[in-house]
């Protein structure tokens, strides 16, 4: 499976690639909704966006509501992971149309439940 | 960032100060929590003041909302690099840059602020983290700080709000 970490911190990219990548995944970064989206269009589409909510140039909360105007892009799961905590703020997400929600700090299980829950966990994970 | 919705104060009311809206031991346990996920589960903060060096970096970012202002990081040089290889683990660089380090502390202050931003009332926007010089402080008042020890080495985390134009403070 492929997942695309979408941070404007590198220092998070890794953490979250570092999960990710341990659970079997394969994965690439981008450090804002524009640069992901430029990913999406050339070509490499992944079964998982992990996504920050507050970046520069185009945040997470824009990429997700473009990503949902394609219907090419429909099998993409979006996870947002964030520092935005409010309820307020994940109805929004989820109403933009993202599948799940991680408030910022996360662990490591809290990451892998989740992707429990979307049916995303790689076989060997899961077993 | 996207535009949140502020309420708009009504003329003659009185901004809420940020210790009317939280304590120390709100913000001990925010840091708390975000040490542990980021910075490793055996890593402690312990509340106690220590003198943060002359050349102490710093991290932050603003609320803007009912309450303004900003969350900050703040620790010496060596701590900000300990933090971010900690953070980085495996994949940290053998010879760290400041960007490195901007990057790393500017991880943690949008962490510990966004959830400072999750317990105060809303709505609210967070900012994009930033690190180099802090804002100004502004009144004591509405300043609470929080003086912590990781690995026997100061760091301090403030909740402040926003520093009063000239005209206002007196």
């Amino acid at each position: 499976m492929r997942a695309l970490v979408i941070d404007d911190s590198r220092a998070m990219r890794r953490i979250v690639s570092g999960t990710l990548e341990g659970l079997g995944y394969e994965t690439r970064q981008a450090g804002h909704g524009q640069e992901a989206l430029d990913v999406l269009h050339a070509g490499w589409v992944p079964e998982l966006c992990s996504i920050d909510w507050n970046m520069p140039v185009m945040d997470g909360l824009q990429f997700v509501s473009a990503v949902r105007a394609n219907p090419a892009w429909r099998a993409v799961t979006l996870m947002m992971v964030t520092s935005e905590g409010e309820q307020g703020q994940i109805v929004r997400a989820l109403a933009a149309g993202a599948h799940e929600y991680v408030i910022k700090p996360f662990t490591a299980d809290a990451i892998r439940d989740k992707l429990a829950l979307l049916g995303l966990l790689p076989q060997e994970a899961a077993l | 960032m996207t535009e949140t919705r502020i309420p708009r104060r009504r003329a003659g009311d009185r901004p809420p100060v940020i210790t009317e809206l939280l304590d120390e031991a709100v913000v001990q346990e925010i840091a708390d929590q975000a040490w542990a996920a980021l910075v490793g589960e055996e890593e402690v903060l312990v509340p106690l003041p220590g003198e943060v060096p002359a050349d102490a970096v710093s991290s932050w970012v603003e609320v803007l909302g009912p309450w303004t202002g900003t969350v900050v990081l703040a620790c010496g040089r060596r701590t900000a690099a300990d933090l971010t290889r900690a953070l980085l683990r495996e994949h940290a660089p053998a010879e760290l840059e400041d960007e490195d380090v901007a990057d790393a502390l500017g991880e943690l202050a949008n962490v510990v602020g966004g959830n400072v931003k999750a317990v105060l009332p809303g709505p609210s926007a967070l900012g994009l983290p930033e690190a180099g010089t802090a804002p100004a402080p502004g009144a004591a008042a509405d300043t609470c700080r929080v003086d912590l020890l990781w690995r026997g080495q100061p760091l301090t985390i403030t909740v402040q709000g926003a520093a009063l134009a000239p005209e206002h403070e007196n």
